[in-house]
């Protein structure tokens, strides 16, 4: 290889890493096994055509079709820039601090870090959230300081979720496990059992079908006036996902954010922290109809199988228009096995669902059912095992304000 | 354009498969890197047809492994032939022979049956084309599984050791995007996904399969197909459906879209009861006469 040559790719390199950390910049997530991958298909590529380096890198970083569009914005900054200045002086390299990989950093947090210096802690300032780019105009990102009380009503939900989780584990999967008297004979371990009688097949082993725990994706509002309840929520759903892993959780109020990937450490302190870092516009209105229809359009099919649980939990109060929040729904729980609102409202006994949102909700919901503390959820246990799905709709709230719920079928 | 990739283009054209730029460079790439190649789409939009082309354009085997729910790796990986295995115990009970002896016969490659993945790493001539059909429909721990198949290319059996690969195996994997597929496998991968077809793409495509189709036929069903696409069904209509319902206006020797046809053919295209409804006559009529301006 000649040494210009060698040059060039040594550039490509130093390049390509930096383009991957402005994909990260914007939200795409890159690990660094993905740019090692990029820079062996750079390799293989005729990097004269700009086309087949989008194409290539485009495979190679694994850039999923949501984020096509922020990728093709940043290749466009970054590579048809560098075509037109194929040598930039050294001068021109400016020394950055470095950036945490993702999953122990936080992008989010560092702009909420910046908001709170510049006394930004009450009102939205679009001038500064226009500084981020691939985004419409921002929520008010505000510094929520949670209750160190927490952990212990945590440790005390988790052993309620606990019991939950395993009355709740009641979903047969195809998946044959060993089992004393189960259907289906297992060749393989009665053959190695009866080796030790000399090939006399004296007692089968026997598979079943395994019991699965189900799924659950929950939706909760985080707007204003679910406040005093969103401790209660956290906590709920840091149990709910340590018990059953494949708990999917999003937040919303005027939009629609996946909060999964941050509720997977351990350390509930950390998980706090970063939840207020990274649900826009905690505390502010709501518009449920819009995230609903957002989250039926961007993750329904990934997240949503026929045997999963969606979990709504919000207190109705919506400022957006109605007919929204009805089609979302409706193409929810067409997928779904089980749509159950949880309405904090309805630990007062006095509540009725008269609020036009919940009004509207409650003829494609398969149950509404109180929560505000741990007792409430109590009600929500036998509706999630229950096998078969609750098909009318609600149960609609009894006098008392305590769930009638639905069809006991 | 890299003339590789050119040249890979043009062979899979050759074959009838129409493949456009982001195609060709993902599966030049996965072949020049060895890596398995992820594809990702709606149904019906060439996914599992890739792993075929390629087959055929290597010139080498194709093995299947199509997942479903409880696929477990008995299914996917090996198993013993318990009858054969049985036979030589009585065989021997009836000589008399030594059963330490017997062990080792009994738990040799004979009497191993290969299942898709076993088979895909002890090809002795060349590597075959390994396509792991709707991964999306196979439990999290099967993924996890392939993971530990997939990065090393060798398979442990505890009663005879480790299998290496005779030759690494092409590895095409396809998902239908109803779960999210791990992280970890994801990174292992080169990633792809398909689109529905452009226009042009779709008339090349329909004229590829579809010999003897007049062009302008070609031409209406595409537009026709991209109109219902662009309408929010439930399920939209894949390639794999207009081809269906071309195949289908041939035989009924139609040379262009009248609205009578449409809707007594609508069933090879539109596939929801729900997606039916909306499609009235008076729907159907109004698209038909947009698509005879245009062509």
């Amino acid at each position: 290889m000649p040494a210009s040559t060698r040059r060039r790719t040594a550039d490509l390199v130093v390049h390509l890493a930096g383009f991957s950390r402005e994909l990260r910049r914007t939200g795409i997530p890159v690990s660094p096994g993905d740019t090692i991958d990029a820079a062996a298909a750079l390799a293989l590529l005729d990097i004269g055509d700009p086309e087949e380096v989008r194409l290539g890198l485009r495979t190679s970083l694994k850039v999923e079709p949501a984020s096509w569009d922020a990728f093709d914005r940043a290749f466009d900054r970054m590579w048809r820039k560098a075509e037109t200045h194929p040598s930039r002086p050294d001068g021109a390299r400016r020394r950055q601090p470095p950036r945490p990989w993702p999953g122990q950093g936080n992008p989010l947090e560092a702009l909420r870090r910046k908001l709170e210096r510049e006394g930004l802690t009450t009102r939205a300032d679009p001038a500064v959230n226009a500084g981020r780019p691939g985004y419409s105009p921002r929520a008010l990102l505000r510094d929520k300081e949670f209750d160190p009380s927490v952990p212990g009503d945590l440790a005390e939900m988790e052993r309620f979720l606990a019991i939950l989780a395993r009355k709740m584990a009641t979903r047969p999967s195809r998946r044959l496990v060993p089992t004393p008297g189960g259907s289906v004979i297992d060749v393989r371990r009665s053959f190695r059992r009866s080796l030790a009688r000399g090939g006399e097949l004296v007692e089968l082993a026997r598979r079943g079908r395994a019991v699965e725990k189900p799924h659950v994706v929950a939706l909760c509002d985080t707007s204003g006036s679910m406040d005093p309840y969103s401790r209660f929520f956290i906590a709920f759903l840091l149990a709910l996902s340590k018990v059953l892993r494949r708990t999917e959780t999003f937040a919303f109020n005027t939009s629609l954010t996946r909060l999964t990937p941050w509720i997977a450490s351990g350390n509930v302190a950390d998980t706090l922290k970063r939840f207020a870092g990274h649900v826009e516009d905690w505390s502010g209105g709501t518009r449920i109809g819009a995230c609903l229809l957002e989250f039926a359009d961007r993750y329904l099919r990934q997240t949503v199988a026929p045997d999963t649980s969606v979990l709504i939990f919000s207190d109705g109060l919506d400022r957006g228009d109605v007919r929204s929040l009805e089609t979302g729904l409706l193409a929810i729980r067409r997928r779904a096995r089980r749509v159950i609102w949880l309405n904090p409202l309805m630990g007062d006994p006095r509540y009725r669902p008269e609020a036009r949102g919940m009004k509207t909700a409650i003829p494609h919901i398969d149950g509404l059912v109180p929560a505000h503390d741990l007792a409430s959820l109590a009600v929500l246990l036998p509706m999630l095992s229950r096998r078969s799905r609750c098909r009318q709709g609600a149960g609609g709230v009894g006098k008392a304000g305590v769930i009638r719920s639905a069809h006991e079928n | 354009m890299r003339p590789e990739i050119d040249g890979l283009r043009k062979a899979m054209r050759e074959m009838e498969y129409v493949a456009e730029p982001a195609i060709a460079t993902a599966v030049h790439l996965a072949r020049a890197m060895k890596k398995p190649l992820l594809v990702e789409g709606d149904a019906g939009v060439g996914k599992t047809e890739i792993a075929k082309v390629m087959s055929r354009i290597m010139e080498t085997e194709l093995i299947r492994l199509q997942c479903y729910e409880g696929l477990d790796a008995n299914t996917a990986l090996y198993e013993w032939n318990y009858q054969k295995q049985i036979l030589r115990l009585r065989i021997a009970a009836e000589k008399g022979g030594d059963g330490e002896d017997l062990e080792e016969i009994i738990f040799g490659r004979p009497y191993l049956l290969e299942r898709p993945l076993l088979r895909a790493i002890t090809r002795p001539a060349k590597a075959p084309v390994l396509l792991i059909d709707e991964i999306d429909h196979a439990d999290e721990g099967f993924e996890a599984f392939l993971l530990e198949v997939l990065s090393d290319f060798q398979v442990s059996v505890p009663e005879l050791g480790t299998i290496r690969a005779t030759h690494r195996p092409f590895v095409v994997l396809t998902s239908n995007r109803t779960r999210e597929i791990g992280d970890a496998l994801r990174r292992r991968c080169l990633y792809l996904f398909i689109e529905h077809p452009d226009l042009a793409k779709e008339v090349e495509v329909i004229r590829a399969k579809v010999p003897g189709i007049a062009e302008r036929l070609a031409r209406e069903i595409a537009v026709f197909v991209g109109e219902l696409r662009g309408r929010r069904l439930m399920k939209p209509p894949g390639v794999a459906e207009t081809l269906d319902w071309a195949r289908a206006l041939v035989m009924l020797h139609r040379d262009r879209l009248d609205a009578r046809t449409v809707t007594l053919t609508l069933g090879c295209l539109v596939k929801d009861r729900h997606d039916t409804g909306e499609l009235g006559s008076e729907e159907i009529g109004a698209m038909v006469g947009a698509v005879g301006q245009t062509g």
